[in-house]
């Protein structure tokens, strides 16, 4: 049944863009409907028949500018519902089949950054693709049995093969790593394949530290699961929270102050200066530069404490609720303090910029290309370091003020340094802008009615998304929360193999400045 | 190494004297919430502990059990009952016994 | 193994020595030398770190402790990645119940006399009930000396804290009563 026409919802000028660009050529393929009632808000919802989804996936995946940014599984009543979140530059869109049979089509073969969520749904949902790759385990751990939480109604049989796939040409020795490793770092298990120093492949476990975030949220009034959406990843705590807050509010239809939009916009940048400064000083630590780590950790620290005497919470916790926000920043120690601060990271970073020793570690190590950093879906830094000019900070107060995207070329971890350092200084613009046009609390108040809607922020470490569906309680019957983290670990293994040794997976690994506990959830 | 010692050396040093001398920056970190029994009637105390998404409240009778072990500074008490509560400004709270930060606040009544 | 919700706990490896109904002489003993290893321990300690589940932000406040404006290597205290190596085990998080094993096995591999401190909400039993995802406290799986409250607790925290493990520093908490007007200031009481 293909539609005439396309109607497009006055509240969101995106999906004109989204339809014509994207969907128009998917209406060929027949057994489309678009729906924007009773389907998903904030995105173009795109509901297609499960014969249809394989074709669907297959063109949207060619066309270009446009991404797999998530996939994720719920189960309404005796129903899998599978949803597939695209990111296109100007909107998202989402599609919506309804499985039959337990199964559905081998999605990753045609978008490889899906393998992780099939694994995920698979755990969950007990429904897999129908063909493709064994699946491994990702969050539930070894001793999780029939009756073990999960998300959906069916468990599934159980899990054969308890590690990711790899080919080990050669002689090469495996070991595993963790999951408790150095000291201060999260808790995280490797699996180290090695011939020598070279690091031949590397996989990763994260089920020690999986709470069941999403398993915990059903029930829970959107207020009451914003606590635990902020520490999902407290250190995207504003990122995630304000990704879940937004899709709360696109579910009932309402939309924050503009002041309090923009109070959100500052904590986000604070956030992303705080976190730029730790991963610099990881950096250092990674390289064996204890004077310029302490250097990053002076600017770590001043900022941390401009982001208490604004808001309150070293780590801005608390700080963005459903509806708008709970505080507004202290204006005037903002423009007192923040400078000063800044000023300490930058000249941390020029005296970085300037130390050769530390620069030939970064150069050449961790490579990523475009094409890969397309196709295993990353974001952030990461992504932009490859040259992809992608940010999801768009719409709500960047309709105002504009985030200007920093990219750079190599996709080695001076690439992803030197995209840090650019973002701090564009966040600083950012915050004073803001400020100047008027940061402010208040929330909308939330209707207590049912719905279904999508969210997004970008962390720090790359784009968060929430989708969330609120039964006629106002009450979560399903969340949704992918930070930014979900995306960029799959890329981490290719980042780390081959060319590069042992001692650089530390210096990999600060330039990605991901968390364990945003996968593990 | 030299540039950086030079620039080490022009930095000077930041080290805070805490515990010797209380640091500054304390002042701007979240605290629990200190009580007002007086402000604090049976209905406030249902009320709060309901809101507390961490469980550092409970009602037992006429007191109300407050757990600052569990407690996260987040606010929301002091939000829902702005009479009743006040920061605490405590956040030096290393106990050796768990029980030690478990403490009863009258409803209603008398302070001991 | 219990973890001091009765009160009677002190400082110092908890563990093994500790209550001794029978012999006052023995409990005598035991209290010099927990005294005896109190101060040692105040002059130079090494510190492992634990992450049970952590939201990664209580870690973040630990890797300040060695960070200029906080400096625990003027305090005598150093960061060990070895447990062998170890004196105190600092642990953070809801202690997930996939990582118990590993848990119980760095406590173990730590020689004796050792401490541990659980720090943060979530590793003393707030944010996360107990499930069959977590315990939802440290306490269920490891013999606890020290508790550290906070979201995160901030480094000061953290310092005070560990002041308090070694028997450096005294313990404000058990005369804090939390009501306004008492010991803390500003309200009527």
């Amino acid at each position: 049944m293909t539609p005439a026409h396309f109607p497009v919802p006055p509240s969101l000028p995106q999906a004109a863009a989204t339809l014509n660009g994207v969907v128009g050529p998917l209406a060929d393929l027949g057994g489309l409907v678009i729906s924007d009632s009773g389907a998903t808000r904030g995105a173009v919802t795109v509901r297609m028949l499960d014969e249809t989804l394989e074709a669907a996936t297959r063109a949207l995946a060619g066309t270009a500018g446009v991404r797999l940014a998530d996939m994720f599984a719920a189960d309404d009543g005796p129903v899998t519902t599978l949803r597939l979140v695209w990111a296109h530059d100007r909107g998202y869109l989402v599609t919506e089949t309804e499985t039959e049979g337990g199964q559905y089509p081998a999605l990753s073969e045609i978008v490889p950054a899906a393998f992780v969520e099939e694994c995920e749904i698979y755990e969950q949902f007990g429904i897999g693709p129908a063909a493709g790759e064994p699946l491994n385990r990702v969050m539930l751990p070894p001793h999780a049995g029939q009756d073990f939480p999960r998300l959906g109604h069916r468990p599934p049989q159980p899990l054969d093969g308890a590690h990711a796939r790899h080919t080990v040409e050669g002689q090469a020795f495996e070991f595993p790593f963790g999951p408790v490793r150095q000291v201060g770092v999260e808790s995280l298990y490797y699996g180290l394949v090695t011939s020598g120093e070279e690091v031949v492949d590397l996989y990763l476990f994260t089920w020690h530290k999986h709470r069941g975030v999403e398993w915990r949220l059903r029930g829970k009034t959107p207020r009451e699961a914003a606590f635990f959406a902020e520490r999902v990843e407290g250190l995207s705590a504003v990122a995630v929270g304000w990704a879940f807050a937004a899709a709360v509010e696109a579910a009932l239809g309402i939309a924050p102050p503009p002041a309090a939009a923009r109070t959100r916009a500052v904590a986000l940048e604070l956030e992303r200066l705080y976190n730029h400064a730790a991963a610099m000083a990881a950096l250092c630590q990674a390289t064996g530069l204890s004077v310029g780590q302490a250097a990053a950790e002076i600017a770590l620290e001043r900022l941390l404490r401009v982001n208490a005497a604004a808001f309150g919470h070293r780590y801005l916790f608390g700080v963005v609720e459903p509806g708008g926000v709970s505080r507004a920043p202290d204006a005037d120690v903002l423009r007192r303090e923040l400078p000063g601060a800044y000023d300490e990271l930058r000249r941390a970073a020029g005296a970085l910029l300037s130390t050769n020793s530390f620069l030939d570690r970064l150069e050449a190590c961790g490579i990523l290309t475009a094409e890969q950093a397309h196709r295993l879906g990353l974001v952030g830094p990461v992504a932009r370091a490859t040259g992809l000019p992608m940010d999801a900070r768009r719409a709500g107060p960047y309709d105002e003020v504009p985030a200007t995207v920093v990219t750079a070329d190599g996709g080695d971890v001076l690439a992803r340094f030197n995209v840090m350092i650019g973002e701090a200084a564009e966040s600083v613009r950012l915050i004073s802008a803001f400020v100047d046009a008027g940061t402010g609390d208040g929330r909308t108040p939330l209707p207590v009615t049912g719905g279904m809607g999508l969210g997004w922020a970008e962390s720090p470490r790359g784009e968060a998304l929430a989708w969330v569906a609120l039964d006629d309680d106002g009450r979560i019957t399903r969340a949704r929360i992918r930070p930014g983290s979900v995306r960029n670990w799959r890329g981490f293994d290719d980042a780390c193999r081959s060319q590069n040794v042992f001692t650089d997976i530390p210096i990999i690994e600060a330039s990605f400045w991901l968390t364990v506990a945003g996968m593990a959830r | 190494m030299p540039f950086w010692f030079a620039r080490g050396l022009r930095r000077g040093v930041v080290t805070t004297r805490y515990p010797a001398r209380s640091d500054g920056s304390a002042a701007f970190l979240p605290t629990p919430p200190a009580f007002r029994p007086r402000q604090l009637t049976g209905q406030t105390a249902d009320r709060l502990v309901a809101v507390c998404p961490s469980m550092a409240l409970r009602r037992q009778d006429d007191v109300l059990i407050f757990d600052v072990g569990a407690c996260t500074a987040c606010g929301r008490c002091a939000e829902a009952a702005p009479d009743a509560i006040t920061p605490s400004g405590e956040f030096e709270l290393g106990a050796t016994a768990r029980s030690a930060l478990v403490k009863r606040i009258p409803i209603r009544g008398e302070t001991r | 193994m219990n973890a001091g919700s009765d009160g009677t706990r002190t400082g110092i490896g908890a563990g093994s020595a500790g209550q001794d109904p029978a012999g006052q002489g023995t409990a005598e003993v035991a209290r010099q030398l927990r005294d005896t290893i109190a101060a040692q321990f105040g002059r130079s300690l090494h510190i492992r770190t634990l992450d049970t589940g952590s939201c990664a932000v209580c870690e973040q406040e630990i890797r300040l402790l060695s960070a200029p404006y906080y400096d625990l290597h003027r305090l005598g205290f150093f960061f060990t990645p070895a447990p062998r190596h170890a004196d105190l085990l600092l642990v953070t998080g809801p202690m997930v119940r996939a990582f118990d094993g590993a848990a119980r096995k760095t406590y173990e591999a730590m020689p004796g006399p050792k401490v541990v401190v659980a720090t943060g909400a979530c590793a003393l039993g707030g944010v996360y009930p107990a499930d069959p995802f977590v315990h939802g406290n440290v306490g269920e799986v490891l013999p606890v000396d020290v508790w550290i409250p906070g979201c995160p607790p901030s480094p000061l925290a953290l310092l005070q804290g560990l002041g308090v493990a070694v028997g450096r520093l005294a313990e404000k908490t058990p005369g804090l009563t939390f009501i306004a007007g008492q010991d803390i200031p500003g309200g009527a009481g």
